[in-house]
């Protein structure tokens, strides 16, 4: 097929948000260097929403070009779920880089709307070129906003130590995928998954191992255990949105590449990756919730907390060998759940850490009495990642739990459960601290911003409504029939 | 002809290299060039199989110029990095980059 031939309209909203991004880079230099420009955060929410609208609307019933770039049911509410993310992200940094005045914010922006670009990419390429284009237009773009202060020692070590070890990830999944190529020809996803079966056949040693280098590079990216040594050292060093950023969205892509890899390229040889997959998502699940219980700083606590969340996540993937959509489901249940606890609690830790210059867990003492609508919107958010009822996040993990126990793993299903109660714990240390500590002497009671008060109200809104009614949003996926192509 | 295992074994040892480097060297600018080493391994490994792998097609070479540029990107935003770095610490040793542990 000519290039000419193929639907490039399907490539709309991606070329719109390039477009929108590039604008943005433009405006931003021909208007000064150092000045407060508050209306670059409100066209890049803006460039965000259209990107969804296009997303929404425009694709229709999907289709592909030329089996390079899909469009199809998962990733087009993969790039909702995405896009809606980084709209909250910039929402909460437009009032972090107010108070920061040696951040160049255009740059910020427009960095933050091309990793989008590559977070959609990730989620809708079947090929192994565009697949890597997209998490390396993610991960570049993350490597220069984690070092975004740059007059801070912390950052920039953050960074320094994100770009090694992701340069190093990459590496990895680059020498998994050279090996599967060499063996069949091709770096077509699909195509792979075709020749599989009959290549394992005859190279199983070959094939294992391009997986396993292809998991190790994966499993850094969503910072699974024992790949997530860099997910604290980044989280705390980075500016608070990029925390968020990461948390959220970087997660996110990276578990959707995962699902599309080896649910299409490595599906016919399930058996041997389910039970490695088991054996991650149980040590994520422990080592993330039993070293959370001993940090002191915010951002840390919640890299931690964040790990402990993949691990949740890793869990349909290993139920996964005869319950295919069903776990798609629940993992796309649990991603839009995550993102709203997340981008949540990120916007009340990002103001809060910021009113009192410090990321101990006791800035928050207090938070009742100086500002209760945040008080009780954190608790919800932190409620919903412990997984307890009428939270989006207690039908989250039902689901996953369920899904466990018919899936016949029912040792992970325990180890999801006892886990769990150990984050009640580290939950509960924040509502201590907001609840049951007099705020420190000089703390005034805190104006919420309307930017951040939008975000923490949606959030807040929606955590609720999934979590009293998850059939809004689990009926309409019991629908899809076919995930991906 | 040159058996392909002869090139697959150079790409596995570059990686190794690069892999040791990374994981031992203090220098900071030697880590990265060791972080392209393992990139350039891939390279030797997608142009073997594109010109004499059981499947040789010129896709392999395509993906390996798209390795480069990016390895390209990735080491130009690195340096910048390790500017702001060594102007924040005025060190690039690896040792005395303890500021974030757990």
């Amino acid at each position: 097929m000519s290039a000419f031939d193929a639907n490039w309209s399907l490539m709309t909203p991606e070329i719109v948000l390039a477009a929108l991004a590039l604008l943005i880079f433009t405006i931003d230099f021909m208007t000064g260097i150092r000045e407060k420009k508050p209306y670059l955060g409100r066209l890049s929410i803006l460039a965000l929403l259209v990107s969804a609208f296009l997303v929404l609307f425009m694709n229709g019933e999907g289709g592909a070009i030329a089996d390079i770039f899909i469009v199809d049911t998962f990733s087009t509410v993969f790039k909702i779920i995405l896009l809606l993310a980084v709209a909250m992200v910039i929402a909460i940094s437009m009032h972090y880089l107010d108070k920061n005045d040696d951040v160049y914010q255009g740059e910020f922006y427009s960095l933050m709307l091309f990793a989008t670009l590559g977070a959609m990419l990730m989620v809708s390429s079947a090929d192994f070129v565009t697949l890597f284009i997209g998490l390396e237009l993610l991960s570049i773009s993350s490597y220069c906003l984690a070092g975004f202060k740059k007059h801070q020692r912390k950052s920039t070590e953050a960074a320094i130590k994100y770009i090694i070890l992701g340069g190093t990830a990459s590496a990895f999944i680059l020498y998994g995928m050279s090996f599967l190529y060499g063996l069949t020809g091709t770096t077509s996803v699909v195509e792979i998954g075709k020749s599989i079966p009959a290549l394992y056949a005859d190279y199983p040693y070959i094939i294992t191992m391009s997986m396993l280098f292809m998991l190790a590079g994966f499993g850094f990216k969503i910072s699974a255990v024992p790949f997530h040594m860099w997910a604290p050292d980044v989280y705390e060093g980075s500016p608070t949105p990029v925390t968020a950023f990461l948390s959220v969205v970087s997660k996110l892509a990276a578990f959707a590449l995962v699902i599309r890899v080896f649910f299409v390229a490595f599906w016919s040889i399930s058996e041997e990756w389910t039970f490695l997959f088991a054996t991650i998502a149980a040590l994520t699940m422990i080592s993330g919730n039993f070293i959370a219980l001993t940090q002191k700083n915010v951002k840390r606590l919640m890299a931690y907390s964040g790990i402990a969340q993949a691990g949740y996540l890793l869990v349909p993937l290993a139920v996964s060998a005869n319950y295919a959509p069903m776990a798609v489901n629940t993992i796309v249940f649990y991603s839009v759940a995550y993102v709203l606890m997340t981008a949540g609690a990120f916007a009340v830790i990002s103001y809060v850490t910021e009113e009192s210059h410090s990321e101990e867990m006791n800035s928050f003492a207090g938070l009742y009495r100086r500002s209760p609508f945040m008080a009780i919107a954190m608790t919800v958010f932190l409620v919903s990642l412990a997984g307890l009822p009428f939270t989006a996040g207690f039908v989250g993990k039902a689901q996953i739990f369920i899904g466990a126990v018919t899936g016949e793993l029912l040792w992970l299903a325990v180890i999801m459960i006892l886990t769990s109660i150990i984050s009640f714990y580290y939950y509960f240390g924040f509502i201590k601290q907001m609840y049951m500590r007099e705020p420190k002497a000089n703390d005034a009671n805190l104006k919420v911003p309307a930017g951040l008060s939008a975000v923490i109200t949606i959030a807040l809104a929606l955590t609720i409504i999934l979590g009293v009614l998850p059939g809004i949003l689990t009926n309409f996926f019991m629908e899809v029939s076919h995930w991906m192509f | 002809m040159v058996s392909i295992t002869l090139f697959l074994a150079l790409g596995a040892i570059l990686f190794c290299i690069g892999l040791y480097g990374v994981l031992t060297r203090r220098h900071l600018v030697i880590v990265l060039a060791c972080v392209e080493l393992m990139l350039n391994a891939v390279n030797i490994n997608l142009v073997a199989f594109s010109s004499i792998g059981p499947f040789a097609n010129v896709t392999g070479q395509v993906f390996t110029l798209f390795v480069i540029s990016v390895a390209a990107a990735e080491v130009a935003v690195g340096l910048a990095i390790l500017i702001a770095l060594y102007r924040n610490r005025d060190s690039i040793d690896v040792i005395k980059h303890d500021l974030l542990r757990w």
